[in-house]
């Protein structure tokens, strides 16, 4: 009896510890509920300015924090080389086209392609495929039947920004380096329009915003990071969530929406969407932190951007064309007067008509568009087509992004010893760059050249940038002044401008653009160029605009 | 400035309602003072309507009205047009205007020559004799040249912003002079001048394509002298 009792152990054991190694080599799938209780919170912990200059294109920190993002996902690329979403392709049927002959179509397309329900903000249809197939090749054999006006993969669209290094601490001291506001004459401005945008709305597609207080409940699955570490599940967690104190007020959010998650609550679990939407909006003039462009604008957060924790949540959605193109018209179907859009993504021209025709539905409908230009200058400086999109239309503008070298004289930065040249390192250049605005860098200038604003405090955050051993929840209630760099952080100089802008009067989108490239500081070589376009945004100039004889 | 429109045009109406005078053609020089108001259709239309809203505008001023033997004329007009409007925008025909006040000021100084009709001495009815017909309207056609001064200034502006310079213009004048009353004359004339050098250089009137702060003005002038 004992020896019977001694092997059942010893194989209860040996099953136990087979278990618990299988347990660790494989991934549950993620599910369970991910629950959002808004409103239920306690306000966010402010912890003034860390002192970080990671927040640029080529840092490691970037690298990783990608890397991991992409684990997430499936992704593939065809023959030109875009990442895409696998699985789904836009397709627009003309309108003469029958739904039998648009079925003709879809089968001789592809043998598993199907069409879905019609997704809300779209003018386009989704076709579901099987994920292995070659959606690129697909979409060619669709646009190339009479009744099909476009067909194109869903590629991945992904924000022109830079993550935060977490391991890297700030003092408590805040060395306030605003100089991006004052570069656009920002100050002279403020005299001119103190109420700095009260009645216009500001659309920001981004990660979301850290609009409301909430508590999240969500059964945290294990996944790997890009070598192939296993990071642990952590079960059912509650995760605080708090608005951004410097950011939201009573009354000023308006009509947000999430197109990752298919509803009206965009938080963001990223930070990338709050800090942007700090530069366009930060309150001002009191006696915290630090300041906006057009401070007392309303902000409409139209999330079109997935973050990590999105995609570790379980969201259905990742940022493809659709998602920004059934964003933008979102935005434009619902008030938004100026649309900021610090994203993007490389591919030749005429490989985003959905985007193309709700950058122009928008436009059309009264919305003054901001684009980024890219952050990939020194990473062969691939064409970016969202910003060439906004090139060709009048009404929408692509934003470059200057350094601490720029200033606010004319003719300057024109790359010689007197004149130093003020391109940052990672702006895109190009045909399509139409302005420049202060995007920030921290090489030669450390934390001075970043542009602050308040976000989270990404040491809560980005969690999963740990080791296993200490990966943790993230908590999304501790926010700090962070600096950024990028040209997503120059877009929202322009839209601030533009709100403005069009406060004071300019309410056509075109007239709003020729009005910022005629007052503009020309930078560089004399006239438009690829760097910097028609040159630094000049807030007061355009605000001012122009009496009789000058 | 409403006002004194009114006034003006109450004088003019009680002195053409009175009695007649006899134009006699006056030996020598005359010197005549006169006080005067023109309505100028300015030929910046894009430019003053994106300004004031409108491209119609009011001078008032006066002068000195120099006669030879009632037949040519040496004329100097001071006068001088200021209003306030506001900065604005201008893109492809569209204005944009922006509720930062701007005042502009235009001061001409013009200096115009020309010939006064009389009508020729004819026979008279049942005698021999030939004589003058006294006429109450003395047609009048001229030209000169003028310097003009324009002020623009604006809130908020540095004073590299704010403008005051002076460009002379050149001026073609044609109307008619009604005698009112022996040292009474009301003069009604279409005056065009083209002035050069002020617009076009930069502000408005560079993105609208107009360089001339001239036009057409009609001018009423109110002469005290014979």
């Amino acid at each position: 009896m004992g020896r019977i009792r001694a092997v059942l152990s010893v194989a209860a054991a040996l099953l136990a510890i087979a278990t618990l190694a299988l347990r660790a080599q494989t991934i549950a799938p993620n599910t369970g509920e991910f629950t959002v209780r808004l409103g239920v919170g306690l306000p966010a912990v402010d912890q003034g300015a860390l002192n970080d200059e990671s927040h640029a294109p080529q840092t490691a920190q970037t690298i990783k924090r990608l890397a991991m993002h992409e684990q997430l996902h499936r992704e593939r690329t065809g023959a030109t080389g875009i990442p895409y979403a696998s699985g789904r392709l836009l397709v627009k049927f003309r309108e003469s086209a029958s739904s039998g002959a648009r079925a003709d179509a879809i089968a001789a397309a592809s043998g598993t392609a199907a069409l879905t329900a019609r997704p809300s903000f779209a003018d386009f249809d989704v076709l579901s495929l099987d994920p292995n197939e070659d959606a690129e090749a697909a979409a060619l054999r669709l646009s190339q039947r009479p009744e099909v006006e476009y067909a194109q993969p869903a590629y991945r669209v992904r924000p022109h920004f830079v993550p935060n290094d977490p391991y890297y601490h700030s003092s408590a001291t805040f060395s306030p380096g605003q100089w991006n506001l004052p570069l656009i004459n920002l100050e002279s401005a403020w005299d001119i329009q103190p109420q700095a945008g009260s009645t216009i709305t500001v659309a920001v597609l981004d990660t979301g915003l850290a609009y409301t207080n909430a508590t999240i409940t969500k059964n945290l699955p294990a996944f790997r990071d890009d070598n192939g570490v296993l990071y642990p599940a952590l079960g059912t967690v509650t995760i605080p969530y708090s608005a951004a104190s410097q950011i939201v007020t009573a009354g000023r959010i308006v009509a947000q929406h999430d197109f990752i998650w298919d509803n009206d609550q965009p938080l963001d679990f990223d930070g990338h969407g709050t800090h942007v939407s700090g530069t366009i909006g930060q309150l001002t003039n009191d006696g915290l932190f630090t300041a906006g462009v057009a401070f007392n604008v309303k902000l409409m957060p139209v999330k079109v951007i997935d973050s990590f924790w999105d995609d570790l949540f379980g969201a259905p959605n990742i940022a493809t064309d659709a998602v920004v193109a059934r964003g933008i018209r979102y935005a434009a179907d619902n008030g938004a007067n100026i649309i900021n859009m610090s994203l993007g993504r490389e591919g030749p021209p005429n490989t985003a008509p959905a985007v193309e025709d709700a950058i122009r539905y928008a436009v059309g409908r009264g919305a003054f568009i901001a684009i980024s230009s890219g952050n990939e200058f020194e990473a062969g400086n691939p064409r970016e087509i969202f910003a060439e999109i906004a090139s060709r239309v009048q009404g929408a503008v692509t934003v470059a992004a200057v350094d601490r070298n720029a200033t606010s004289g004319d003719h300057h930065c024109r790359g010689t010893a007197g004149s130093p040249a003020c391109h940052a390192y990672y702006s895109s250049s190009g045909s399509y760059v139409e302005l420049a605005a202060p995007g920030g860098s921290e090489r030669g200038f450390g934390r001075d050249g970043l542009v602050w604003q308040q976000t989270f405090n990404f040491e809560f955050t980005d969690t999963f940038l740990l080791p296993p051993s200490q990966y943790h929840a993230p908590r999304f209630d501790v926010h700090a002044i962070v600096g950024y760099v990028g040209t997503s952080m120059a877009a929202p100089h322009v839209s601030g401008v533009a709100a403005m802008v069009m406060q004071q009067g300019i309410t056509d989108p075109a007239a709003i653009e020729a009005a910022l490239e005629k007052f503009a500081i020309d930078l560089g070589a004399v006239g438009r160029d690829d760097l910097y376009g028609y040159g630094l945004v000049d807030a007061r100039a355009t605000l001012r605009g122009l009496g009789m004889a000058r | 400035m409403r006002w004194a429109t009114v006034a003006w045009l109450s004088a003019v109406l009680c002195l053409v309602g009175s009695r007649p005078a006899v134009a006699q053609p006056v030996q020598g020089l005359s010197f005549r003072p006169f006080v005067m108001a023109s309505f100028q259709q300015f030929s910046a239309q894009d430019t003053f309507d994106a300004a004031f809203g409108g491209t119609t505008e009011s001078f008032f001023g006066g002068g000195l009205n120099i006669t030879q033997d009632d037949t040519v004329y040496l004329e100097l007009t001071a006068s001088r047009f200021k209003k306030t409007g506001e900065l604005a925008f201008y893109n492809n025909g569209d204005v944009f205007r922006l509720g930062i006040p701007m005042t502009v000021t235009i001061t001409p100084f013009e200096l115009t020559a020309g010939y006064r009709f009389h009508r020729r001495q004819r026979r008279l009815p049942s005698s021999n004799t030939r004589a003058t017909v006294p006429s109450r309207f003395i047609p009048y056609v001229g030209g000169g040249f003028g310097l003009y001064r324009y002020e623009q200034t604006s809130e908020f502006a540095t004073d590299d912003e704010n403008i005051d310079t002076r460009h002379a213009g050149v001026i073609l004048e044609g109307g008619v002079e009604i005698r009112l009353h022996q040292w009474i004359g009301l003069g009604v004339d279409l005056r065009y001048n083209y002035v050069p050098g002020i617009l076009g250089e930069g502000g408005i009137s560079q993105l609208a394509d107009e360089n001339d702060l001239g036009g057409i003005a009609a001018r009423v002038k109110l002469v005290v002298g014979r």
